[in-house]
């Protein structure tokens, strides 16, 4: 049995790659992949603290999670094939008709 | 009160009057229907058949109502007609508060007008058959139709004049044979003599409907009626005033009578050519013949005649308008004569015959003889028609020769016409017992006899110059006939004694000059066709036979004056009625001189100088011995130059100096005010595009600039965004951590 701090470096672990890749990379599948991983490691927040407090809301919500998660990736896949038709690329630098 | 009585007058009208209104419409019909079909008229016996039918139906309704007239007593003798209300004056007021607020369309048929009416239709219809004629050449260039549409509109402005029952009705007919007259001096438009004789008449008549216009107004405003019966009903009435005050002036109403007169005999010396406005009436012959027989010697310029009858209540109290009526006619009644005695131009002598009768018409109005006058208008326009249509035909068989010099010896040629216009001559020279001798006679007499009676020396003085210019008469009407028709023929090369001359009559007539009778140059003259000597035969006999309607009264043995009673009705009736009349005996042996030693003699004077002689030997010694005199009287006296100088001539300079200032200071300013607008613009236009439009740029320009220091953020990666909010989280937290 994992401690509860162990548990909760690993989740924070993901986040920060999570962040870090959606701010780094260029890849919209690959900042697709690291929004899943911060949601994942909020999840895994979520699980660990339902077991805390011996509560099963917390666990509801991460399967909850999981299902908008499934959800959030088929919206997101099909806007990038949308984008790569439209765009013939899916490199977020080359997304810039937004600059002012 | 007016009203009411115009009302009453309107409903007791008989039935029979309801035709009234055709007489001077039917014309008016023909001239709508010529003038606008007349052009698509496969042949012009159509336009005849309108023309001359509509007038002599005409002639036939006055002839019916003049007939319905004979049968009523004298009082009883007016048949009115009111077709509708013209114009509503909405509550005019004049002097003493009376008023006629409605002006009405009507028409009167009494003893004048229905005589006038009679004349006009009748020696109208002779006119209008002889035009079919003489007007033979414009049938083929299409303008025929024109020319009869004219005619027939001429007749019904003269029947309105005449029928009119008050004076707008009166004025319209006035200003409407005004305006044909016009037209048809100016028939041929095309010849610029012809245009500017018709621009001469109708400036010179309007100067005269000038006067006719303030009188017609001053007589409203003192009595507030226009009508001929309220005018006349009132008159006794308002002469019973001490005075009248109008536009501030109080005078008595003698005064304002004299002022009317003077005022409406302007307007009569303008349509009936008197002295100083008859200048426009020899030129007026530049119009085709039967119009001057038509318009400017038998019926038009009789209109001032008829209109001071009309207005005898105005004249027959106003002393001073009448002296200056009897002294302006003698004055052109002798001026005109001698002019008739020097002119070459066959139709130039009958205008200035014409202009010196009328002046003995208005000397008979002006003695106060008004039914002496008026039977001299019509005993005039029987034998002066005669003579203009005779002229006409002469001038038609001479090949549109109008230089008398260039006639001569057609009495063989053409028998009917020279014994017609033989017949006038010798009415209009007033032998014994053509027409001529009993009209001119009369008024010679009632001159005389208003001296001779007690009265004033200028009815002397009148009377010379009647007698003076009577004998003239005789005279150029004698040179005229033996230049014309006896003798040898001169014209075209068959000239015996080589006294042709080319034509100085500059206007070939009428303009007919080019009409297709070139090729007749050859043949010598010969009698016109049936329906030109007709008319001119029928006027010859009317002229040997008018004289009969009116014997003077001194005359009794031979006839009754049927004229003077049947007008006399309708003259106003002054209290004091002249309390002898002068001795008979003086108007037998004025009479007899008249016609046995003075017409005859100055006959005889004309005969010995122009026919003993085919050389003219006589008038050519006269002319070389006095050339001066001669060529003065043969240039009018220089009258036309002199009007030119004095009034035509500063008028089109005032009209110039008028055109500078219009054209230096009225359009400098507008111009001015045109470049002012445009500088003033032009500097809005800068402050417009230079400040306004800078501060807004300004505006732009600084927010422009501040937006590019935030533009740096707006990269459009989605990245950046996501990193800044996550930077903002860490602050955030940061913050609530510290907290």
């Amino acid at each position: 049995m994992p401690s509860m701090n162990a548990v909760l470096f690993i989740s924070f672990l993901l986040f920060s790659v999570g962040v870090a890749g959606v701010l780094i990379r260029r890849n919209v599948l690959i900042i697709l992949m690291c929004v899943e991983l911060m949601l994942n490691a909020a999840n895994l927040n979520l699980v660990a603290f339902a077991r805390q407090s011996g509560t099963v809301a917390g666990q509801a919500f991460a399967l909850l999670v999981m299902g908008l998660a499934a959800a959030e990736v088929t919206i997101g896949l099909a806007l990038v094939v949308a984008l790569y038709r439209k765009k013939d690329t899916i490199q977020v630098d080359q997304i810039n008709l937004l600059k002012g | 009160m007016i009203m009411e009585s115009t009302l009453s007058t309107a409903l007791s009208t008989p039935v029979h009057s309801s035709v009234l209104w055709l007489i001077p419409f039917l014309p008016l019909f023909g001239a709508i229907l010529n003038g606008a079909t007349g052009r698509w008229a496969k042949n012009t016996k159509v336009v005849d058949a309108i023309a001359l039918g509509s007038v002599a139906l005409s002639f036939l309704l006055v002839l019916c109502c003049f007939a319905q007239l004979l049968g009523q007593a004298p009082e009883n003798r007016s048949v009115n007609q009111t077709l509708w209300t013209w114009f509503d004056l909405g509550g005019a007021r004049v002097l003493g508060g009376i008023t006629q607020n409605t002006m009405s369309w009507a028409y009167k048929f009494d003893p004048l007008s229905g005589a006038m009416a009679l004349l006009v239709t009748g020696v109208g219809f002779l006119i209008h058959l002889f035009s079919t004629g003489y007007m033979a050449g414009e049938r083929k260039d299409g303008t025929y139709y024109r020319f009869m549409a004219y005619m027939n509109l001429f007749v019904f402005s003269m029947l309105n004049l005449v029928l009119g029952a008050n004076m707008i009705i009166m004025f319209l007919g006035w200003e409407g044979v005004g305006l044909c007259s016009y037209l048809l001096i100016g028939f041929y438009f095309e010849k610029e003599f012809c245009a500017v004789a018709g621009k001469k008449a109708f400036v010179t008549n309007r100067i005269g409907d000038f006067g006719f216009l303030i009188g017609f107004f001053l007589i409203f405003m003192i009595y507030g009626a226009t009508d001929f019966d309220t005018l006349m009903g009132m008159t006794r009435t308002l002469l019973a005033r001490p005075e009248i005050t109008l536009f501030g002036l109080s005078h008595a109403p003698t005064w304002w009578f004299n002022l009317i007169g003077c005022c409406l005999f302007l307007g009569a010396c303008g349509k009936s050519a008197q002295i100083p406005l008859y200048v426009w009436l020899p030129d007026a012959m530049a119009g085709p013949t039967p119009v001057s027989a038509l318009i400017h010697a038998a019926t038009m310029v009789t209109s001032g005649l008829y209109m001071i009858a009309r207005m005898n209540f105005i004249y027959i109290n106003a002393p001073v308008a009448l002296s200056l009526v009897l002294f302006i006619g003698s004055l052109t009644a002798i001026v005109a004569a001698s002019m008739g005695l020097a002119q070459y131009d066959i139709k130039k002598v009958l205008a200035y015959s014409t202009v010196s009768q009328l002046g003995f018409m208005f000397m008979g109005m002006g003695a106060g003889a008004f039914s002496a006058g008026m039977f001299h208008v019509f005993t005039h326009a029987f034998f002066k028609a005669a003579l203009f249509l005779g002229s006409g035909s002469v001038i038609m068989a001479c090949h549109h020769e109008q230089d008398m010099r260039n006639m001569g010896g057609l009495r063989k040629y053409m028998p009917w016409t020279f014994a017609s216009m033989g017949v006038a001559t010798l009415a209009i020279a007033g032998i014994f017992p053509f027409s001529g001798f009993f009209s001119k006679d009369e008024i010679l007499w009632k001159v005389f006899e208003g001296w001779y009676a007690g009265g004033s020396t200028l009815n002397l003085v009148a009377w010379i110059m009647g007698m003076l210019a009577a004998f003239m008469t005789a005279f150029y009407m004698v040179r005229l006939m033996v230049m014309t028709f006896f003798g040898e023929y001169r014209g075209a090369g068959q000239d015996p004694h080589h006294l042709t001359v080319p034509s100085e009559v500059v206007h070939h007539d009428d303009g007919h000059g080019a009409h297709g009778h070139g090729g007749h140059e050859a043949h010598g003259p010969k009698e016109v066709p049936w329906n030109m000597w007709v008319p001119v035969a029928i006027l010859g006999l009317l002229a040997l036979v008018g004289g009969f309607l009116n014997i003077p009264h001194s005359l009794h043995w031979i006839g009754h004056s049927h004229f003077t009673a049947w007008i006399t009705p309708l003259l106003y009736q002054t209290e004091a009625h002249h309390a002898h009349e002068a001795a008979p005996a003086m108007e037998y042996i004025l009479m007899a001189v008249a016609t046995l030693v003075w017409a005859p003699g100055a006959m005889a004077l004309a005969w010995w100088f122009y026919a003993a002689d085919p050389t003219w030997a006589k008038p050519r010694a006269f002319v070389k011995r006095f050339p001066e005199l001669f060529e003065w009287v043969n240039a009018k006296y220089y009258i036309d130059e002199f009007y030119e100088a004095a009034f035509i001539g500063p008028c089109k300079q005032l009209g110039a100096q008028l055109w500078a200032f219009d054209s230096l200071a009225v359009d400098g300013m507008v111009n001015g005010a045109a470049r002012f607008t445009l500088i003033v613009s032009h500097a809005a236009h800068w402050f417009d595009a230079k400040i306004v439009d800078g501060l807004v740029n300004l505006v732009a320009w600084i927010l422009q600039q501040i937006s590019l220091g935030f533009r740096k953020f707006q990269s459009g990666r989605v990245q950046n965004y996501a990193f800044v909010m996550f930077l903002g989280f860490l602050v955030f937290a940061f913050w609530k951590f510290l907290a």
